[in-house]
């Protein structure tokens, strides 16, 4: 239960590349072919070990559907990790990302890190989106960048666990304001933050002056 | 009307200046003043005359004040004003407070000028967001009355001030910050705030929660003493149920944020209850509320089981039984908590477990179940507290078949305890006591310890009670048919429909899907007439729902009869219903139980509420049951014999297509696990033709690489003076090779030394056994020898040709070998040196030699090539060679092994002949030493 960190995570992206499904993959260990369509947002957590250190995300599955879109930008603010996820089989959604990556980088913390996710990489035969393609796209714009297959599980683990690696590392290089929750990180009860130290310490020192 | 009132009133005032009138010209003076002052003193007017003459306000000044407020952003005293008058105009709160003593008409009046001016204020959805932005002013006279605004409007028309603050980018965002002004005012009416903006809202609910609601809002809690707070807490807790009831993800969130952990708290109550403030009793009914919420039996299964799981590792479940068994808690907060603990335990293994083993600490201690079953029986108890303990009771049964064996087995005559009240004994007591709703808890209660349970119905069959002294006792079942069939003699408190249909209930659920309790039913002979007439006859209203429960009684004797009976079969009794009843009737009365007005409510939930105690008829779990059966006896009523038998045809026929189908399911059992041993041979097989592709590759690349090494060889010939790279390159595996042939001749070399000398004493033995025998030897046996010899010679001679041959390839060799070392050791670069005088040569010329160069290239290189294989199959020759030497060596080994037979046969020749021979074992020890001494030799030249 206790853990070092808390992430926020948002899942963004069209409607129908496997958002949802790359969640349940990822929190239940379990693939559902056919999905309900996401009404507004839906919430999965799971605990992960960085470094040694335990980590819980805390992920919200935001739906793809353009109506939804303004309820969904809510959510841009308050998330540590964003995956932007597109489906390597329809090429509309690959042309969509700038329009994605537009409204979170609009709506975002400048901090956030975001993930792009070239999602059903078990359809090969019906690709339409070459991964170089994914790749250039992502190093044009300072993403990292995945293949997933939610059905097979390919990835799903990576693409969530690296993003909160960049995280990771963003807070150990000082980039993130860790007091500031609405950054989408919360330092866990366990894990005493730097102030609380400083102010005991001082507290002790003093009590000590005023002894002497 | 009273805006009739007022206008007309105004015009016909005439002289003195109206409201009306001075409310225009401050409009007006809103509107045109140039001068800041100015408009400020007419906003501040309006302000004060805006709850008189709200109306008047209402309608004029509204639009003036909201240009107000996007024009002059800049001065925080004048939007003060300007939102307290709008606040004034929209709101009903202060109104209500003045109002009460009047009627309803004016309530309805103001009612409708709030929706009207809402309207009024909604017809352009910017005003929202134009409020949104205003609520980023620091300043507390305009955040303050911007709240206050904001939410007399959601109040009023929520669903589409919700609508407009979602879409508005952060809006629900900035609101959550008011939780964090440090003026605890705003904080407070931020709240109240946020309970109008996420009621029936999914969406906002999660945005406000992904907001970090529950972290502030249990933070608040606890800053504000918890249950001891005041209505702070309150508002707190209201705003968490708002964002949790039916609201799956945020509860997960909830749940998965460990919050549940830090309810626990909260129920931690001294020993001292008494006194407690009404404010505690409705912020500890909050709280409680919000625990059910979290394990409500609507929830999905698998979260509520995830919450119950949770709530009993973190100590939660064990503080609320603390409460549960604690003295001077409240009544009402009792119930709500015996509701709670009922919740958190349904269906739950371990909690259910848990709660059996919790005791009342009475001295002795008492289990909780009893103490709790004592007020059910208790009429003296209040209704609710009744209800609630049944509920907690079946829970607490409720997918718990350890528990209903627990309580049936205390009703049994061999675990009866005498000197304790057990549950069963409560229930038993219930059962026939003079209370209708204690006959009726009691009988649910039974039921449900008998629910999906064919063992505890069985084993409840056993039970026997002694009636009055010197009659033999009776049987549970006995009893309650008695009663049944006698309740109108006896004198009860309550309804006596109540009593009825409870056992009615009772015996349903019990013979039900059970055939031996059917047989046990049937058994008595009264019960039968008893039902019929019950039914046939034709009773009032308040009759019908006992005249349907009889209808599926004896319906279920039907449906799970097994025909054990001769006079009670199941043609039989559709005889007797057909004679006594008419189908038709039957089925109508046995209509009457989902009719009933009862049935559908019960049937919602399953916690047991009820307006009245009359109104306690139905339980939830007797509904499924009625839901289940109501078809299957109808089908069963109406069918004939024949039909009966062509079911059971049909069953027969079913169970052959079963009988086949597991059968193919074997097979495709069998075939899966063919498959399955063929898919690992496939991935053991395309494994393996990955590694050999593997190492293919790496041929390839090898290949390769020896490609590359080639043509840098080439080119390094193109550039420098001639070299045979790839021909000393030849030439070293030739090396190798020769090597390998050298140690070969080595080796055969010395085995021809060895025989050799063999070869030497063998004639230096022959000459002398030929000089001795001389004399007496035959001629035959000297020629043989001399023939033997000249094969020798020849032999011999072989053997030096041989040897010569070979030392001839080896300084051969040696040759080729030297050659090759030397040639890539004198690369003196004429070319190179050549090129950079030429330089200003002409580039053809250039271009020439080097293609000739090349061309010269490409001769040596097959002239290398060619002698590289003249190598190759010289080398072959020699092997050749090497081979034949070694069969004639074989066979001079054999002409060998020839001669000593000679040898032998001369020796004993001679011996017949009487000569004296040296011994043959001398003999051979002499050549033994001898071959000894020669290897010594050889050692010795090695």
């Amino acid at each position: 239960m206790a853990y070092a960190y808390l992430f926020k995570y948002i899942i963004i992206g069209d409607t129908g590349v496997g958002k949802s499904c790359l969640l349940l993959q990822f929190t239940d260990k379990r693939f559902q072919p056919v999905h309900d369509l996401t009404i507004g947002v839906e919430f999965g957590a799971r605990m992960i070990t960085i470094d040694g250190k335990q980590i819980k995300l805390q992920i919200w599955d935001t739906a793809g559907q353009e109506s939804f879109r303004s309820i969904t930008r809510s959510y841009y603010r308050g998330a540590a990790g964003a995956l932007l996820v597109y489906d390597i089989t329809r090429r509309d959604t690959f042309n969509h990302l700038t329009t994605w990556l537009e409204d979170a980088r609009q709506h975002s913390n400048s901090n956030m890190v975001i993930m792009l996710i070239g999602n059903k990489s078990d359809l090969e035969s019906r690709r339409e989106v070459k991964k170089e393609e994914g790749e250039a796209f992502a190093r044009e714009h300072g993403l990292i960048f995945m293949e997933t297959s939610a059905k097979t599980a390919s990835n799903v683990e990576e693409a969530f666990i690296n993003t909160a690696k960049e995280i990771y590392e963003k807070i150990q290089e000082g980039v993130f304001d860790i007091n500031n929750e609405a950054n989408g990180i919360k330092i866990g009860p366990q894990h005493p933050t730097t102030n609380s130290t400083l102010s005991s310490s001082q507290g002790g020192h003093q009590a000590g002056g005023g002894c002497c | 009307m009273n805006f009739l009132r007022g206008v007309m009133g105004g015009q016909a005032a005439g002289p003195q200046p109206t409201g009306a009138e001075t409310i225009q010209k401050l409009c007006d003076r809103v509107a045109s003043s140039t001068l800041l002052e100015d408009r400020r003193d007419a906003v501040r007017a309006l302000k004060s005359l805006s709850k008189k003459y709200r109306m008047e306000v209402g309608t004029q000044a509204m639009d003036h004040l909201v240009t107000i407020l996007q024009t002059d952003r800049s001065d925080s005293e004048i939007l003060g004003y300007s939102l307290d008058t709008l606040y004034n105009i929209i709101c009903n709160d202060e109104e209500e407070e003045q109002d009460e003593s009047e009627d309803e008409n004016t309530q309805k009046q103001t009612d409708d000028l709030c929706a009207l001016f809402t309207e009024k204020f909604l017809q352009d959805p910017e005003r929202i967001t134009l409020l949104l932005t205003l609520l980023e002013e620091f300043d507390f006279h305009v955040r303050w009355p911007a709240v206050k605004l904001l939410t007399a409007l959601l109040k009023s028309q929520g669903a589409q001030v919700q609508g407009i603050i979602l879409v508005s980018p952060m809006g629900v965002s900035r609101l959550m910050d008011l939780l964090a002004d440090s003026r605890e005012v705003i904080r407070n009416d931020g709240l109240l705030l946020l309970q109008q903006l996420t009621r029936g809202n999914a969406a906002i609910q999660k945005i406000v929660a992904f907001e970090n609601a529950f972290e502030r809002l249990l933070d608040i809690i606890t800053e504000e003493g918890s249950s001891d707070g005041g209505i702070v807490v309150e508002d707190c807790l209201l705003l968490l149920l708002n964002l949790l009831k039916n609201n799956s993800s945020n509860q997960n969130f909830f749940k998965e944020g460990s919050y549940i952990q830090r309810m626990k708290p909260w129920f931690e109550v001294g020993d001292d209850n008494s006194g407690w403030s009404a404010q505690k009793v409705t912020n500890l009914h909050l709280m409680l509320q919000l625990v059910r919420v979290m394990v409500s039996p609507v929830n999905s299964p698998g979260a509520t089981a995830s919450c119950q799981k949770c709530m009993f590792q973190c100590g939660l479940l064990q503080q609320l039984c603390t409460i549960l068994m604690a003295t001077g808690v409240p009544a009402d907060i009792l119930t709500e908590t015996i509701n709670t603990v009922s919740e958190v335990i349904r269906g739950s293994q371990i909690n259910q477990d848990y709660f059996a083993s919790v005791n009342a600490p009475s001295s002795p201690p008492r289990p909780a179940i009893v103490v709790l079953l004592m007020s059910m029986v208790n009429e003296r108890q209040p209704f609710v507290l009744r209800c609630a303990v049944l509920y907690c009771f079946q829970c607490f049964l409720y997918k718990n078949q350890k528990g209903q064996g627990e309580i049936v087995a205390t009703l049994l005559p061999s675990t009866i305890d005498a000197n304790s009240i057990s549950a069963g004994q409560l229930l038993c007591g219930g059962l026939f006591s003079a209370d209708s709703l204690s006959n009726w808890c009691a009988a649910v209660a039974l039921a449900h310890a008998l629910q999906d349970n064919l063992t505890q119905k069985e084993q409840l069959l056993r039970v026997q009670l002694a009636t009055s002294l010197g009659k033999p006792p009776v049987s549970l079942l006995q009893q309650c048919t008695n009663i049944l069939s006698q309740g109108d003699k006896i004198v009860r408190r309550g309804s006596k429909v109540q009593t009825r249909v409870g056992l009615l209930m009772l015996l349903c659920t019990w013979i039900s899907n059970c055939p031996i309790a059917v047989t046990h039913f049937l058994h008595n002979q009264d019960n039968v007439p008893f039902l019929t007439a019950q039914i046939s006859e034709n009773l009032g209203e308040d009759e019908r729902l006992v005249q349907g429960l009889c209808a599926l009684l004896l319906g279920i004797c039907i449906y799970h009869n097994d025909n054990s009976l001769e006079n009670y079969t199941k043609e039989k009794l559709k005889q007797l219903i057909e004679k006594r009843i008419g189908k038709e009737n039957f089925v109508e009365k046995l209509g009457f139980i989902t009719k009933h007005e009862l049935y559908s409510r019960a049937a919602l939930k399953p916690q047991p509420v009820f307006p009245s105690p009359e109104q306690m008829l139905f339980d939830h779990e007797f509904t499924k049951l009625v839901k289940d059966l109501e078809g299957v006896i109808t089908k069963a009523v109406h069918k004939s014999t024949e039909e009966d038998k062509k079911e059971e045809e049909v069953k027969k026929t079913l169970e052959q297509h079963d009988n086949i189908v597991t059968r193919y399911k074997e097979l495709i059992r069998e075939q899966d696990a063919q498959i399955q041993e063929l898919k690992e041979q496939v991935a053991a097989l395309s494994s393996q033709h990955e590694q050999m592709q593997a190492t293919v590759a790496q041929q390839l690349s090898q290949i390769q690489q020896h490609k590359d090494q080639y043509n840098i060889l080439k080119l390094k010939l193109g550039k420098e003076s001639p070299s045979q790279g790839d021909g000393s390159q030849q030439n070293g595996l030739q090396t190798e090779e020769l090597s390998q042939l050298r140690e070969e001749l080595d080796e055969l070399r010395k085995q021809h030394a060895v025989l050799q000398t063999q070869l030497a004493e063998r004639d230096a033995l022959i000459t002398t056994l030929q000089s001795s025998s001389q004399t007496t030897e035959s001629p035959a046996g000297g020629s043989d020898n001399t023939e033997l010899l000249q094969e020798l010679e020849a032999l011999r001679s072989q053997v030096q040709s041989q040897s010569s041959e070979i030392s001839h390839l080896k300084t051969e060799r040696q040759e080729l070998l030297t050659r090759a070392e030397a040639e890539p050791s004198d690369t003196a670069p004429p070319s190179a040196s050549a090129e950079l005088e030429s330089r200003l040569a002409a580039q053809t010329s250039e271009t020439e030699k080097m293609k000739r160069s090349v061309a010269e290239l490409e001769q040596q290189l097959a002239a290398s090539t060619s002698t590289a294989a003249i190598l190759q199959t010289e080398k072959e020759k020699l092997q050749s060679e090497v081979q034949e030497s070694k069969k004639e060596q074989d066979d001079l080994l054999m002409l060998l092994a020839d001669q000593d037979q000679k040898i032998h046969s001369l020796k004993k020749r001679l011996k017949d002949l009487g000569e004296t021979v040296e011994d043959e074992d001398d003999l051979d020890t002499k050549d033994q030493t001898s071959d000894d001494d020669d290897e010594e030799e050889d050692e010795d030249d090695k």
